[in-house]
């Protein structure tokens, strides 16, 4: 045991003294592989797919790989991750047009852009908010970049010790917060997490093996799909509350390039 | 679902209070057909761990009683009379509710190909009020478009029809 800890100790020493130096050394190294003009082709031609990819609602980052994933099948698997990886980036910066443009999202991470860009088009700025849009892309991709390089192995040691009560930990705090934030009453929002949770257990038991709750349909053996809740709840739900308001689409003429 | 068809009939508008009474009872069947379930499956500790039951009856417990509350404050505490639709939102939401069930069921009756090109053909036609030569060059386009993506490029086979496919009479399958 004492033995074992001393073991630790050191291995740890020698991972801050040989810390920065050898992180920014592959990062460089990575920089020289990256910069081959093949591999800036790839770029731009990842990235141009990936913003169509973004632009249409419903398909994300990792839907896109998933389908362009045939295209990397005869590459170097260096110039295949570089190409998905410009798709991924690409894709998160193009469910901002639509945001910006349409007032829909394109993806789940760009609802926050529709706050302050679909106004700024209507005022004639879509060309503003655009570039706003994929500066701040540009710049947060950077950085994420750079703190995934450094902080990524002390993340790594953290993952190995986030267990089962963790977890639990973590859940409580979200569905309490659930609980917390909404605006209206409680009860309502406990019953409808609760059916949340008896969807959810419906097909095969992992602990027992036993099928729960589909009553002898073969159908519901593996359960209800996360997306098809998702879409039946929020999907149909948008549409059919949008109808209630009346149809009426508010655009406005705007410019992309001053002329 | 049923309740709000036969609520459009009658000329006055539904108040919140009857749709949060019709939502907090649907609430408890769904909690009492979850308590039974697991109470056939066995919702006890047994000498191995927790049996399949015990954690979906627990879950159907907490949503009995929060349904209960629900419904105490609907029906006595909050006398919430404003209404919840007005009839011509309501009527709204049904031109496109029915067809979108109708159309489910052609999915599952007809196929999804054939289905789509008369469900977006009519909703061109009668909400759009777009030409009728567009409405079936759109519909016909989108369903040979999702026909060619889905079976040649993703390789992925959607509902052909259990009932009958027509698309066996032009040939393809």
């Amino acid at each position: 045991m004492c033995n074992k800890n001393y073991q630790l100790k050191n291995e740890e020493k020698d991972l801050k003294k040989g810390f920065k130096l050898e992180e920014i050394n592959a990062l460089f190294n990575g920089f020289a592989i990256a910069m081959s003009p093949f591999n800036l082709l790839l770029m731009l031609v990842g990235v141009t797919l990936g913003v169509i990819i973004g632009v249409l609602p419903g398909l994300g980052g990792a839907n896109g790989i998933a389908i362009l994933l045939p295209l990397t099948f005869t590459m170097s698997p260096t110039s295949a991750i570089i190409m998905l990886s410009c798709i991924y980036w690409g894709a998160l910066f193009g469910g901002a047009i639509t945001s910006i443009l349409f007032n829909i999202p394109g993806e789940p991470w760009s609802v926050a852009t529709t706050f302050d860009g679909y106004p700024m088009a209507r005022k004639g700025k879509a060309g503003q908010a655009l570039t706003a849009a994929f500066t701040s892309s540009f710049v947060g991709a950077l950085f994420a970049i750079v703190m995934i390089t450094f902080l990524a192995p002390l993340v790594a040691k953290f993952a190995l010790k986030f267990g089962p009560p963790e977890f639990f930990a973590v859940y409580l705090l979200t569905f309490c917060s659930f609980v917390g934030m909404n605006k209206g009453s409680p009860f309502k929002t406990i019953s409808a997490m609760m059916l949340g949770f008896a969807l959810a257990t419906v097909g095969m038991d992992t602990v027992t093996g036993q099928l729960r709750l589909t009553f002898g349909n073969p159908e519901l053996m593996r359960g209800f799909d996360f997306l098809i809740a998702v879409i039946g709840l929020f999907g149909i739900g948008e549409i059919l509350l949008s109808m209630e308001e009346g149809l009426a689409f508010q655009g406005a003429a705007a410019k992309i390039r001053r002329q | 679902m049923s309740q709000n068809l036969e609520n459009s009939n009658q000329d006055s508008l539904i108040s919140v209070r009857v749709i949060d009474i019709i939502t907090a009872l649907l609430f408890i069947v769904v909690g009492l057909v979850v308590m039974f379930g697991s109470l056939k499956l066995g919702a006890n500790w047994s000498s191995d761990g927790p049996e399949a039951g015990y954690f979906p009856f627990y879950i159907s417990v907490i949503m009995l009683l929060s349904s209960a509350v629900n419904l105490y404050q609907a029906a006595i505490v909050h006398k919430k009379t404003e209404a919840f639709v007005n009839k011509e939102s309501f009527k709204q939401v049904m031109a496109v509710l029915l067809p979108a069930i109708v159309f489910v069921l052609g999915v599952q009756l007809i196929g999804i190909y054939v289905s789509s090109v008369f469900y977006i053909a009519f909703f061109m036609v009668w909400l759009g009020k777009y030409r009728i030569w567009k409405a079936i060059v759109v519909s016909v386009g989108v369903s040979v478009t999702l026909y060619l993506l889905f079976e040649f490029w993703f390789q992925i086979p959607l509902p052909h029809g259990s009932w009958f496919n027509p698309l066996e009479l032009v040939g393809v399958q």
